[in-house]
């Protein structure tokens, strides 16, 4: 059964596909009623543009669609507005039928389009500015960076008033009624996705709002989900307040947050990280706290990270390793943007000692700021050790303030 | 030796010739994009505000990657595909284009 042909105007039409079946997407989200790769087509006065195609196992409906719309040889453009492989499963079986099609993508998937397309196709680039004509139809595109791979533009039908956003403003929802004023309750899909897809990118989120401000939209086309019709700037203005949330001490206090995590098996790791915590709060303007790992569970960890301009994990080395609760804690990163945030790692060790480096080198490959070097002690810290560790504090909290790092290399 | 300023993390880092400027920003702790880092990807272009002078040329493929991206060529390296190439100087970065 084909379903819906669903039309967002006379001549805009969905040819996506629905995924119904779908529990988990991109390994780490829940689809708990599917999903749908959605595409379009548009015809002008002169020639048809095919937006993004879909996940190549669900490649037979999408053609059967496209075919009810126009024949293989009135298609002038296909549009890729990134190359993910939900989007880019049928491109090159489309690219076979539809030969004189220009491909349409952005600078930066020139480089992975010869991973999805293992021979040489021909294409056209590209960035903000850069309009294609279907004759009565004029198609605009606006290069969104990062939203949420590199690769990712939009594009603005002007005579419908129509945004195709890519992934921006999408739901993992299964509904074929298709359009936000049909469909069943999404709400929670649409902040699901928002959390889980771009809050890593809230700048770049931002930037793609005020691309998006001169126009007038009267139809978001996202390749997930619903189709969004009934209020765009509802939708809109959801992803500007949750892109802008203002930091909760930032907000409240002006002050710089620092946060020790660690863990401890006998209680040094612990001592390290209260004078670390003392050092650093006596900073002014920095407010530094200290959580123990083995009690918060990864909402909290999420959260606390995001509110934290600075991060020190402690963690002691077992089996020359850092505990588990510490990797827990990192891997939080995958929902939050981290260049930028101040990074340093700490631990008290019996034998080898490794877990503060192998904090510090992962950290590194999150983009945290690693002024400092790791810091461990043997054992129980003496006296000396624990004022050593009261100036590693205040060395992070110092330069979390804005303090400038000079080095040589 | 060469400082370089990342100007965006506050960063001065003092450098000898032939030192690479992906060596620079991961060596320093900066928190600046890297993507593919063998040049093709453009997401590692940066501001060179002052000092352009003092890193090596670019070659094709930086070229290339840089017009993808457009944007005023005269003031932007890619950090994967550069070096200093004096032992005096100094040179300004800021990460934003």
């Amino acid at each position: 059964m084909l379903g819906a042909i669903a039309a967002l105007s006379e001549s805009v039409h969905f040819i996506g596909a629905f995924d119904p079946k779908i529990r988990t997407f991109d390994i780490i989200m829940k689809t708990a009623n599917g999903s749908s790769y959605n595409s379009y087509i548009v015809r002008g006065s002169e020639g048809v543009c095919i937006m993004d195609t879909v996940k190549k196992e669900f490649s037979e409906s999408f053609f059967q669609r496209l075919e009810l719309l126009c024949d293989y040889d009135e298609i002038t453009y296909i549009v890729l507005h990134h190359l993910e492989p939900d989007h880019s499963g049928a491109l090159e079986e489309l690219m076979l039928r539809a030969p004189q099609a220009k491909l349409i993508i952005s600078g930066r998937a020139v480089m992975m389009l010869k991973g999805i397309i293992k021979t040489d196709v021909p294409f056209e680039i590209a960035n903000t500015g850069k309009i294609i004509s279907l004759g009565n139809k004029t198609i605009e595109f606006l290069s969104t960076p990062f939203l949420h791979w590199p690769d990712t533009m939009s594009s603005y039908l002007h005579e419908e008033k129509i945004l195709f956003s890519g992934d921006v403003f999408g739901s993992h929802y299964y509904d074929e009624r298709l359009f936000d004023d049909e469909v069943g309750d999404f709400g929670y899909a649409f902040k699901y996705y928002y959390d889980h897809i771009m809050r890593p990118f809230k700048k770049y989120v931002l930037q793609a709002l005020k691309l998006y401000e001169p126009f007038d939209i009267d139809i978001i086309a996202p390749l997930h989900g619903p189709i969004l019709r009934s209020n765009p700037q509802f939708y809109i203005n959801k992803y500007a307040q949750w892109s802008s949330e203002e930091k909760f001490r930032k907000y409240e206090f002006g002050n710089k947050m620092l946060s020790v995590f660690y863990m401890s098996s006998y209680d040094n790791t612990h001592h390290m990280a209260q004078k670390i915590t003392q050092g650093a709060d006596s900073i002014d303007g920095v407010v530094a706290s200290m959580y123990d790992l083995a009690s918060l569970d990864e909402r909290n960890m999420i959260d606390l990270l995001e509110e934290s301009d600075a991060v020190i994990i402690g963690s002691p080395t077992i089996n020359g390793d850092a505990v588990k609760p510490a990797w827990d804690l990192l891997a939080c990163m995958a929902y939050l943007e981290s260049g930028g945030k101040i990074g340093a790692s700490f631990g008290s060790f019996g034998w080898t000692g490794e877990a503060p480096e192998m904090l510090h080198d992962r950290m590194r490959w999150l983009k945290f700021r690693l002024p400092v070097e790791p810091m461990k002690i043997k054992l129980i810290p003496t006296e000396d050790e624990l004022d050593r560790c009261s100036n590693f504090g205040k060395e992070v909290a110092e330069i979390t303030m804005g303090k400038m790092v000079e080095m040589e290399i | 030796m060469v400082s370089v300023f990342l100007e965006d993390d506050n960063i001065k880092v003092k450098v000898p010739a032939g030192t690479t400027m992906k060596e620079v920003a991961l060596k320093s702790g900066a928190s600046m994009e890297f993507g593919c880092r063998v040049g093709d990807c453009a997401t590692c272009a940066v501001h060179v505000k002052s000092g352009m002078l003092l890193l090596s040329d670019k070659q094709d493929k930086e070229v290339k990657a840089l017009e993808i991206i457009g944007g005023n060529l005269s003031e932007i390296r890619l950090m994967c595909q550069c070096s200093v190439r004096y032992e005096e100087g100094e040179i300004v970065i800021s990460y934003g284009l």
